[in-house]
């Protein structure tokens, strides 16, 4: 297994390439770049500019391990409004294509949210009627779409049986699932929805939960590995059973407060003792 | 007309389980009875369109999915998420009123831009002589509220239907007796006759309802295909 952190996860005043020599100096294998979320990588950006950008991170000793956004939130692909829908479609797509251009072959995309305004039903089926065809774009593309299990937050497939049918209604080997062992909280085991999807995980999301805690003002229920309540060793073993060798995707919500550029370096050390399973 | 949840189950489950749907065998017939007109890129929400067929298909009633020119001489006319009316599909709409028809207009224009919702509004009345008033977004006024701005049909029974988030609303100038559905007590849909046919239109899309399983919708859409003329 190879590791990997976002770049949304640089202080704002260090910039692209400083962000970048310390993702290598902490020993991370790779990058995971945020269209939309970070300057030097918004749907604007030309596909010159994302040449120039691959260039970086190679430059750096490091490749790009997965394209993600963050955009889906404002624009999903399960709105009512067809202008929305039409946006968010076309973010999936620059998504792919930029994927293309920075030589990863894994994309993330946040599937569809539940409002009160937008109920479940109609966000199923319109997610399943969307990605079928971006599925298509995809696999001609040689790329995946991960669609994240963002559980709570986008209070839609809670559960790894409903994620696998969801797949299922898809019916694309080239949509799988972004698993994120940290946002399954109270409600599941990451082992085992690592266990239920095994080849469909396109890539892993690594964060700590404090189960107990909900969100509450600026307290997060997310933490750092090791700290929180996810059971680390079977996660460990959930990998191992299922032959996942992919990436490990750091994506941290709470920041540490003082020395920031400390967080990288335990960070990587602590997914150095998950890849080797030394929990 | 009126018939209970219980018994609209009862007769869908019924129905099904017998082999028994809507339509009854009948000779053979040139035209369709129950047309789905596409309108392709003028209808605003395919998700719509996919609604209304799987709804039919489900309550055991054939329907055809077409354009315009295979509209003429049905007995039920449904199109979905309208957004312009192209001639021909006004030519097919009036024909089929004047022949007997019952037709469903039903709105796509809730989310659409001001100069495309200007056409829309100037085909409905032109020739159809129906008056709508602009989009109306119904959500800020729910999150205060707290409540889900639901449509009430009071025709052909009672049933409510989640809203669409936008609304286009009827004009003022339309008759309250006309006046089959509300939402927020403004009214959203009507039911009148038009030529020899009937018009229904509605200002709230049914079709993405219907798509995503509605149980109110679909006994709204079956009561509604079972009293349209000709079209038991």
């Amino acid at each position: 297994m190879k590791k990997a952190i976002g770049d949304n996860m640089f202080a704002k005043q260090w910039g692209l390439e400083k962000g970048l020599e310390l993702v290598h100096k902490a020993g991370f294998d790779g990058i995971e770049l945020w269209l939309g979320d970070v300057p030097w990588f918004q749907l604007g950006t030309t596909d010159g500019e994302v040449r120039e950008l691959r260039r970086k991170v190679e430059n750096a000793g490091l490749v790009v391990s997965n394209v993600s956004t963050g955009l889906h939130w404002a624009s999903p692909l399960s709105a009512r409004d067809p202008t929305v829908r039409a946006r968010a479609a076309r973010i999936v797509e620059r998504e792919i294509e930029t994927a293309v251009l920075l030589g990863t072959d894994a994309i993330l995309v946040v599937a569809g949210l539940v409002t009160e305004e937008v109920p479940y039903n109609e966000v199923y089926r319109r997610s399943v009627d969307a990605l079928r065809p971006l599925g298509e774009t995809a696999a001609r593309a040689g790329v995946r779409i991960g669609c994240e299990n963002c559980n709570a937050e986008h209070r839609f497939l809670m559960s790894p049986r409903e994620f696998g049918q969801f797949l299922d209604d898809v019916h694309s080997p080239a949509v799988g699932i972004h698993l994120d062992v940290g946002n399954i909280h109270d409600t599941g085991f990451a082992e085992q929805w690592i266990e239920i999807h095994g080849p469909r995980i396109t890539r892993i999301h690594v964060k700590d939960v404090m189960k107990k805690r909900g969100r509450c003002g600026d307290q997060s229920v997310y933490t750092n590995l090791f700290l929180g309540d996810n059971n680390w060793p079977a996660i460990r073993a959930a990998l191992t059973k299922v032959g996942y060798d992919g990436w490990l995707v750091a994506e941290m919500e709470a920041r540490y407060r003082h020395a920031p550029d400390q967080q990288f370096y335990d960070t990587a050390q602590a997914m150095d003792r998950l890849i080797s399973g030394r929990l | 007309m009126g018939i209970s949840r219980r018994g609209f189950l009862g007769c869908v489950a019924g129905s099904l389980t017998a082999g028994l749907p809507l339509d009854r065998p009948r000779p053979v017939a040139t035209r369709p009875r129950r047309v789905l007109l596409d309108l392709r890129e003028q209808c605003a929400l395919p998700e719509s369109l996919s609604g209304y067929e799987s709804a039919l298909a489900g309550l055991g009633a054939s329907v055809t999915r077409a354009d315009a020119r295979a509209a003429s001489g049905c007995a039920l006319l449904i199109v979905p998420a309208a957004l312009a009316l192209p001639a021909t599909a006004v030519r097919a709409i009036v024909t089929c009123l004047g022949a007997g028809a019952t037709v469903i207009i039903e709105s796509g224009a809730g989310f659409a831009p001001s100069r495309d919702f200007a056409a829309h509004r100037v085909a409905l009345r032109d020739h159809l002589r129906l008056h709508i008033e602009a989009p109306l977004g119904l959500w800020s006024a729910a999150r205060r509220s707290g409540a889900v701005p639901y449509v009430d049909y009071t025709w052909p029974s009672p049933a409510q239907v989640r809203d669409f988030s936008r609304v286009v609303p009827l004009g003022r100038r339309e008759d309250e007796r006309d006046i089959i559905a509300r939402v927020d007590g403004r009214p959203v849909a009507l039911k009148r006759s038009c030529g020899r046919g009937d018009l229904i239109f509605l200002g709230s899309p049914l079709g993405p309802a219907l798509w995503a399983g509605d149980a109110e919708a679909r006994r709204w859409l079956f009561l509604t295909v079972r009293g349209a003329r000709f079209g038991g």
